[in-house]
């Protein structure tokens, strides 16, 4: 699947950001376009959790300004759907009402539920048959009535992507989601990652639009290399390190099928490119040679 | 071992062996309260007599005197009078001599479990007073204090909820807030009540007032630190980005997260809500519970006391329970 420049779903324009003297993200300039699914990793501290947010929009940058679909935006939309490491489901309800919580917000209002009760009811039953299918398909169903109280932590993690798939949004984003997990979950989630981005290809393959767009902020780099069709690295080695950090490594991964075999040797170069550019100042004074994602794209479109 | 946990039974058994124990011990001062009043009345007794043999003396010379007037008709009028005194005098004796003989105490400081039954239940329970006015006080006082105690409740629940989310929620009104809940927080409520009663009229809404002002800044206050520390902010952008609206996000999210906690302190505040209320009927009341403690306490009548006293623990605990029924009834995934 060839990422085009011409279908950006989301932007970051020379963004900045601080918090009194401490300058964490400085000129951070990014494009995702539709049906990629991007890995940011970094050092910690290195401010992937506040360029989560501004693009979030539940903290907007102090400069620059971040758009979706072209328009700019600083607050927080139905359009962006998060998955958080901890707190990611409400506690008050079963996991099936969790992923119809979504719907039910987004499709009425509170004078709608009180006044219009029967009409409710009845788009209730709708909202709560379109969350089971989902539970359904991330291998969910047999606890849907359960409270996340009850859940393990990689069921609560699937049940979260559900909740935030639900309401189709055009960009989701995955904060640390397994970093809590343990090894084979992990791998379990990262596998339906996988299988949300073989729909991406082939909703493409049938001419349609693909349907998941999807930033991961993780610092796990196998995961990132795993899961992602793209890896960002963000940090502050960079020969303007001491204003924030910045871009410092954007290139393609390997592209992995569900469940077929891991080939760890092919992430061994790329990863150690990524220890070098992002984790390191080994090359500070030349990282943009790392950042060269669309430039490759675009020699490969040429090429093709 | 420290925390080493204990079957059902034994606990059982232990509760139980708590509540026999405490009756023994009341059983055991009600009836050394009713030994020492006997032994007081039999002194008091014997006094008494020496008293009443001192009079028959000066009876008994009176009438001497009297038979030796020659006189016809003052000698009789004399002895007729002694004689009406000498009935007096005898009927005395005989009371205290029979009260010398069987000390019969009946003290209600500390009334037996005979005495909490016969007066204090049955004439709680039964209707008392003149046939103009013929009430049944256990009734009429518990419905009076009970009414008073649930709307007032429910009025502070309500104000403290309100602004306890709106403090929780919003800076400024926490900015706002705060100062006069700390300030009044820390003002005993009881003393607050002659402020009440002189600026309110004593009605039914006065009562309302003391118990919603009571328990406003201690309640808003721990509502406020609840929707602060136990909703994360991860679930308000999430909620955010799942659509909701301001008000949804409030109602939707934060009141229901934080309904247990708020089921929890209204429980708490059912104590010094009925602390408060008792106080002020003591005070100023016609009826309700406090009315009939201070009429029984005037009279060192404790039978009714007693029994009003055990009955309000008994309806506490119900009170408890009802609403830890309904927190697990309306917050099943909060768990115990």
């Amino acid at each position: 699947m060839v990422a085009s420049r011409d279908d950006i779903v989301l932007e970051c324009r020379d963004l900045g950001h601080w918090f009194g003297s401490n300058k964490v993200l400085n000129g951070i300039n990014l494009q995702i376009s539709r049906g990629q699914i991007v890995a940011l990793v970094g050092p910690s501290g290195s401010g992937k959790s506040t360029l989560l947010r501004a693009i979030l929009g539940t903290h907007p940058p102090r400069t620059g300004e971040v758009l979706m679909d072209g328009a700019s935006y600083r607050s927080p939309h139905r359009d962006r759907g998060i998955v958080y490491q901890r707190y990611s489901l409400l506690p008050f309800l079963t996991a099936q009402q969790n992923v119809a919580f979504g719907l039910k917000l987004d499709q009425t209002s509170l004078a709608f539920r009180c006044f219009q009760f029967w009409e409710w009811a009845k788009l209730k039953t709708e909202h709560m048959d379109q969350a089971a299918e989902l539970l359904d398909r991330v291998g969910l169903s047999a606890a849907k009535d359960q409270y996340p109280s009850e859940l393990s932590g990689g069921m609560r993690q699937r049940v979260a992507i559900a909740q935030a798939l639900i309401m189709r949004p055009k960009l989701l984003l995955l904060d640390e989601p397994f970093g809590a997990l343990d090894e084979a979950t992990r791998e379990d989630l990262q596998v339906m990652l996988l299988k949300l981005y073989s729909e991406n290809v082939e909703a493409r393959a049938k001419g349609e639009q693909p349907p998941y767009t999807i930033l991961i902020v993780t610092h796990e780099l196998n995961e990132a290399l795993y899961v992602s069709d793209r890896v960002l690295g963000l940090s502050q080695y960079h020969h303007g390190g001491s204003e924030g950090a910045a871009i410092v490594y954007d290139k393609a991964a390997p592209v992995y099928r569900p469940h077929a075999p891991k080939e760890l040797s092919d992430f061994v170069a790329q990863k150690e490119e990524l220890l070098k550019a992002v984790f390191s100042d080994e090359v500070i004074q030349h990282h943009s040679e790392y950042v060269s994602f669309w430039e490759d794209r675009e020699k490969l479109t040429v090429d093709a | 071992m420290i925390r080493q946990p204990i079957s059902r039974s034994w606990r059982i058994g232990l509760g139980i062996a708590a509540i026999l124990l405490l009756m023994l011990c009341y059983t055991i001062l009600s009836q050394s309260r009713q030994n020492t009043a006997r032994r007081e009345q039999h002194t008091v007794a014997g006094k008494r007599l020496t008293q009443l043999a001192e009079q028959q003396q000066q009876l008994d010379l009176q009438r001497a005197k009297a038979e030796a007037v020659t006189a016809e008709q003052p000698r009789q009028r004399a002895l007729d009078r002694l004689r009406e005194q000498q009935l007096k005098l005898d009927k005395d004796l005989l009371k205290w001599r029979q009260i010398e003989r069987e000390p019969n105490a009946a003290d209600r400081t500390v009334p037996t479990w005979g005495m909490l039954i016969m007066e204090g239940l049955i004439r709680a329970c039964t209707p008392q007073g003149d046939f103009e006015r013929k009430e049944t006080w256990i009734l009429v006082d518990f419905k009076a204090t009970a009414w008073r105690l649930l709307t007032g409740l429910l009025l502070g629940l309500a104000i403290s909820v309100f602004l306890g989310i709106l403090m929780g929620c919003f800076d400024p009104a926490e900015a706002f807030f705060l100062p006069p809940f700390s300030f009044f927080s820390k003002v005993p409520a009881t003393a607050v009540l002659p402020i009440f009663f002189v600026l309110v009229q004593i009605n039914f809404k006065m009562y309302l007032a003391i118990i919603a002002f009571g328990m406003l800044p201690t309640l808003a206050q721990s509502i406020s630190a609840s929707v602060r520390k136990d909703v994360p902010e991860e679930l308000l952008f999430k909620a955010y980005t799942l659509g909701a609206s301001q008000f949804e996000l409030i109602w939707e999210v934060i009141f229901r997260q934080v309904l247990p906690r708020i089921l929890d302190a209204a429980r708490l505040q059912i104590g010094p809500a009925l602390v408060l209320l008792v106080a002020a009927e003591w005070m100023v009341a016609g009826e309700g519970i406090g009315y009939r403690l201070r009429l029984f306490f005037q009279r060192t009548d404790m039978t009714v006391v007693f029994v009003y006293v055990l009955l309000l623990g008994l309806v506490g605990l119900m009170a408890d329970y009802a609403l830890i029924w309904l927190r697990r009834k309306l917050c099943p995934w909060f768990g115990d």
